[in-house]
């Protein structure tokens, strides 16, 4: 079955065809909830709430976009309000934890697990790793947003418009302004 | 086109989102232009440069556990409706509600149990059955009663009388078909909430071969992802492994036992279970960090047979 022919079906209360439609783009979506909250219990929320969000709303679905842009447009919504309430309250430790409630530096992150790679460029990737975290949540949401999806996520401009209910024009510009600061944050580091 | 435009754009231009005339004028002024140039030079070393903080794929276990929580909250969220709709008593999503109120659903099954075995007992006892019935009930003499608790005490100290309060309870059993729904609801009942593992083996092992009924196959799933004793969660996986083809919720729970379980047997047990599935992304990428990096070696070992013999459809 195509996504168009799962979706009439979970409109017509076929459980399992959404779950069908969950698998296929759940990987994704995680992934972007994970990379964005660097936290998996928090990712883990994210993810739970969006595609509740849309099982329940699955009945208003009128396929005037593609359920890929749909769900997307309901995790950057839930990323974009977590980013909003995060910057509120100012968490800029690079503290984070796990599922388990458990913390650990997110700089353990990037370190660099070829082997060979010498203790001190690993030291070095993890400094960097530590700034860029830091460069990155300085960004308003949306600028963080749109930068997530363009420069980690690969997608294109105009389909982050769609996502982002704007129009390309407007996604191109906050992204150029979330690169210019980006740049100006991490200038000293070359 | 001058540089302005051209320090405006390098960055599109990077990220390939320039038409294909702009690209081509962008490279010409870059070729002649040496500040460009050095613009264009600076903004690589920084793509580059963020790409230290990396996007891994979500490990097997993440997603397994993301979608696990996911199926439970399903269970309890409906699609919202037209207003209409809302306004029609619908005896079946009711149902629903009541069969994941788990104390509530206990208190009918044990009322309705009940009113079951009175109505059977009244039934035999008025007139002789047509044929034989699928279920016999056997009762024990009342003076056989074993006493659960004592709930009070009270003595009177006039008379020296002691009033003791008790429970009794009344053993009893009954004898039928697997396929009988009585016989079922109370297998269904043992498999869950029973203390004595040897019980909830039982109860497992007669409903593993009807695993076709969701209600049974329910239980099975939540026995082998929750039950303490892993004979029982290995008899819930026998039920379930035919299933996980057909089946996302079940493959799931596999899947989740294969990643989680702490017995190696049902590990193994739930390795075969997705064989027929292997060939699933889901599967392969969990076959894959298992044959990189879980401590058993026989696990190991039958991911890397595994995923030799899977065709590799990604």
């Amino acid at each position: 079955m195509n996504d168009a022919e799962l979706i009439r079906e979970a409109q017509r209360g076929n459980h399992a065809a959404f779950e069908e439609l969950v698998r296929q783009y759940d990987s994704p979506v995680l992934r972007l909830a994970y990379h964005m909250t660097r936290s998996e219990q928090d990712a883990q929320d994210i993810y739970q709430e969006a595609f509740l969000k849309a099982y329940r709303n699955i009945n208003t679905f009128r396929f005037e976009c593609s359920f890929y842009t749909w769900i997307y447009r309901i995790v950057t919504n839930l990323c974009l309000d977590y980013l909003r309430k995060r910057q509120v309250r100012k968490e800029d430790s690079a503290i984070i934890s796990d599922g388990e409630g458990e913390t650990y530096d997110l700089l353990d992150q990037v370190a660099d697990q070829r082997s060979g790679a010498s203790p001190e460029k690993d030291l070095m990737r993890r400094e960097l790793g530590g700034r860029i975290a830091k460069a990155l949540d300085k960004l308003t949401p949306r600028e963080r947003m749109v930068f997530e999806m363009k420069h980690y996520q690969g997608l294109k401009l105009r389909t982050i418009g769609e996502i982002l209910n704007t129009t390309e024009e407007t996604a191109k510009n906050t992204l150029f302004r979330g690169t210019q600061k980006l740049r100006a944050a991490l200038r000293d580091m070359r | 086109m001058n540089c302005d435009w051209v320090r405006q754009n390098i960055t599109l231009y990077l990220y390939n989102e320039l038409a294909d005339d702009a690209r081509h004028e962008l490279e010409q002024h870059i070729a002649r232009c040496s500040s460009c140039a050095a613009e264009l030079a600076e903004q690589q070393q920084f793509q580059t440069a963020m790409n230290v903080l990396p996007v891994e794929e979500v490990s097997p276990n993440f997603l397994t556990a993301a979608r696990m929580r996911l199926q439970e909250s399903l269970e309890q969220v409906q699609p919202h409706r037209a207003w209409y709709h809302r306004l029609a008593f619908d005896p079946a999503a009711w149902l629903r509600q009541v069969r994941f109120s788990p104390a509530l659903a206990s208190i009918i099954f044990l009322v309705g149990f009940g009113g079951g075995i009175g109505t059977m007992y009244q039934a035999l006892s008025s007139k002789a059955p047509a044929q034989a019935p699928s279920m016999q009930v056997t009762s024990t003499a009342p003076g056989e009663a074993a006493i659960s608790g004592i709930t009070s005490i009270q003595r009177d100290p006039t008379t020296n009388q002691v009033k003791v309060q008790y429970d009794k309870v009344m053993p009893e059993s009954v004898q039928g078909p697997v396929n009988d729904p009585k016989i079922q609801d109370l297998l269904l009942y043992a498999a869950k909430s029973n203390e004595n593992s040897g019980v909830r083996l039982s109860s497992v092992d007669a409903l593993k071969g009807k695993s076709d009924d969701p209600r049974i196959r329910e239980t099975l799933t939540y026995s082998l992802r929750y039950d303490s004793n892993p004979g029982v969660r290995l008899q819930a996986l026998e039920g379930l492994g035919p299933l996980v083809k057909d089946d996302i919720r079940v493959r799931n729970a596999v899947l989740e036992a294969l990643l989680n379980d702490s017995n190696l047997g049902v590990r193994t047990g739930a390795m075969h279970a997705l064989e027929p599935v292997k060939a699933d992304s889901s599967i392969r990428m969990a076959l894959q960090q298992l044959a990189k990096e879980d401590p058993s070696e026989y696990i190991r070992h039958e991911s890397q047979r595994l995923l030799a013999s899977a065709p590799n459809m990604y």
